[in-house]
């Protein structure tokens, strides 16, 4: 209660929100969006970013390839007609990788196996091909587009294992910054690569094309993030922490989710991670 | 002469249909992911004792992994195989590959659909974006570079593909072979426009004005067999007429885990029996009631 006497909400979230909410905010107002198979957390950000701060966004729906449809919920494969829901128009395949290829599409949500401090990912074979220690999915589109989309927030949910940023990936997938064939420059590649990096620890951007921590969570240590990186750990100097969802962008994620897809994404100790307090 | 398919009436049996992949061959499976793959035809393949086949195309599950499954791929060029989080890797998939028993020359989207335009368009090749620098170029050796002569740029240039057969699943269909197809179509029109024998299945065959109020997707000329298969995409969904059955996939996903006598089982149980008999076990019919709320809808994801 309040010296006025009157009663503030009570806004508290738990991690998958809060990450959510930070995947999203990685998306510009009016940028045209796309998520691929297998990214439910992405899936629902793209969703937040249009209810929320990014109205005039475009988003491409994963593997309907509905433009702005507005589901009911989110189901659990990324291919469902209940994802279509008020879009005017869907795109066919080929419509939305040509115009991912020519440039027409500013951002993507990649995801990997591996990420090292390039931004490379490996979604094909930890342990590489032909004999993997494990064979991934696979890689969809993205060794072609994450050449030419405008930019590529990458992310990922399992930092804290210490197994998936890497100093090297086991095989390269989709291209980060700096490849061993060379740079993205040198293989004259158009596209801005990784912009961000966003993981269970914290928030990284890209700096002369290699991650550097930016911001960590509350209960997150500088420590902890050493421990989990593969990769040369870069720091920001002013090193911060991750600004909290505001009511808004919550409601926005528990709407726009309401079967909870967003939490197969996340153990049990994430799930877990509760945060807020009553005003 | 045209490859063009100028018989009056497709209608063939599932068996008929299937009968079209030989050993060996190269085969693009329709659908994507958990929608509209053509399960009955693959389930055909399995019983007819298929053996050493090249499958291509993007995204797909239980059609690429229960084929892995049974011994009938011996390559999977692939853009993706997986059940994403809904059910997780692809476990035969995933078996296959790491224990070398399956060649695994993984493709990505980009480059089959322009392997695929480079058929249709009567090209020996075309150049791709991106690839370059990425590890899917030394798994192709087949793949090569080529210099634009505009620009100077150089680009990966990748061969034409043409499918011996593409393998669809369509809702509805005339005898002619005029197939009704929804969005997203995936690769389905490339394939049918690409493969050298396009045989597809379908829930209904209909009278032609249906299909051409509907709207022809697939003509009729490039169709070389139809089989009416009520259900034929499940368990994956075939909309408007069926959601997919989640229960379904899970129980097999977990045959698939276990491998050894419980997979064989499921096969016993789910392919061995005909197809027939498989439609009056899995009973599909409730996986119409998607149309009769959200709530009905979401219901069936849980």
């Amino acid at each position: 209660m309040t010296a006025a006497g009157t009663r503030e909400t009570t806004v508290t979230w738990s991690f998958d929100e809060w990450f959510v909410v930070a995947l999203a905010r990685t998306i510009a107002d009016g940028e045209v969006v796309f998520h691929g198979f297998a990214s439910p957390c992405a899936q629902v950000a793209m969703h937040v970013a249009r209810r929320t701060h990014a109205p005039g966004s475009l988003l491409i729906e994963g593997a309907t390839y509905a433009v702005n449809p507005s589901p009911a919920f989110v189901p659990p494969t990324s291919n469902d007609l209940s994802l279509h829901r008020d879009a005017v128009y869907r795109m066919r395949f080929e419509e939305f990788f040509d115009a991912a290829c020519r440039g027409d599409v500013d951002r993507m949500f990649l995801s990997g196996g591996q990420i090292d401090g390039y931004g490379n990912t490996n979604v094909t074979a930890i342990g590489g091909l032909p004999r993997p220690k494990i064979k991934l999915g696979g890689g969809g589109g993205g060794a072609n587009i994450s050449a030419t989309i405008g930019a590529l927030t990458v992310w990922t949910t399992r930092h804290r294992g210490g197994r998936t940023l890497v100093a090297r990936t086991d095989f390269l997938t989709d291209l980060g910054h700096m490849t061993p064939a060379g740079s993205r420059a040198s293989l004259g590649y158009t596209g801005g690569g990784p912009q961000w990096l966003v993981t269970d620890l914290g928030i990284f951007d890209f700096e002369d094309g290699h991650a550097r921590l930016v911001a960590t969570y509350p209960d997150v240590t500088l420590a902890d993030v050493e421990r989990a990186t593969g990769f040369d750990l870069r720091v920001a100097s002013d090193l911060g922490v991750v600004p909290g969802p505001t009511p808004a962008e919550i409601a926005a994620v528990r709407a726009a989710d309401p079967l909870g897809v967003r939490r197969s994404e996340f153990g049990p100790d994430d799930l877990a991670r509760r945060f807020g307090d009553a005003g | 002469m045209s490859g063009f398919r100028l018989t009056a009436d497709k209608r063939t049996s599932l068996a008929d249909a299937a009968g079209y992949v030989t050993d060996g061959a190269t085969v693009a499976l329709g659908g994507g992911l958990c929608a509209r793959l053509p399960m009955a035809l693959v389930r055909e393949l399995v019983r007819a004792g298929r053996r050493g086949l090249r499958v291509v195309g993007s995204a797909h599950s239980m059609d690429v992994d229960l084929l892995v499954a049974v011994g009938a791929v011996e390559v999977c060029e692939e853009s993706y195989v997986g059940f994403e989080q809904d059910l997780g890797l692809a476990p035969a998939f995933r078996r296959g590959a790491e224990s070398g028993t399956l060649n695994v020359r993984e493709s990505s989207c980009v480059t089959v659909l322009t392997q695929l335009r480079a058929a249709e368009m009567g090209l020996p090749f075309l150049p791709v974006r991106g690839i370059k620098g990425t590890d899917l170029f030394a798994l192709h050796p087949e793949w090569g570079m080529v210099t634009c002569p505009f620009t100077g740029e150089e680009l990966v240039a990748v061969p034409a593909l043409a499918p011996d057969v593409a393998l669809l699943h369509a809702p509805f269909a005339d005898a002619a072979g005029n197939l009704h197809l929804d969005q997203p179509y995936v690769l389905d029109e490339r394939f049918a426009h690409a493969a050298k024998a396009v045989i597809a299945t379908v829930d209904r065959v209909v009278a032609t004005g249906e299909v051409v109020a509907a709207g022809v997707t697939v003509p009729a000329h490039l169709v070389a067999a139809v089989a009416e298969v009520p259900f034929g995409a499940h368990p994956s969904s075939c909309y408007p007429g069926y959601a997919y059955d989640r229960a379904h996939l899970a129980e097999y996903v977990r045959a698939s885990v276990a491998g050894g006598e419980a997979l064989e089982a499921y096969v016993d149980r789910f392919v061995r029996v005909g197809e027939d008999a498989y439609r009056e076990k899995v009973a599909p019919e409730r996986l119409a009631a998607w149309s009769k709320s959200d709530d009905e809808w979401k219901g069936l994801f849980l």
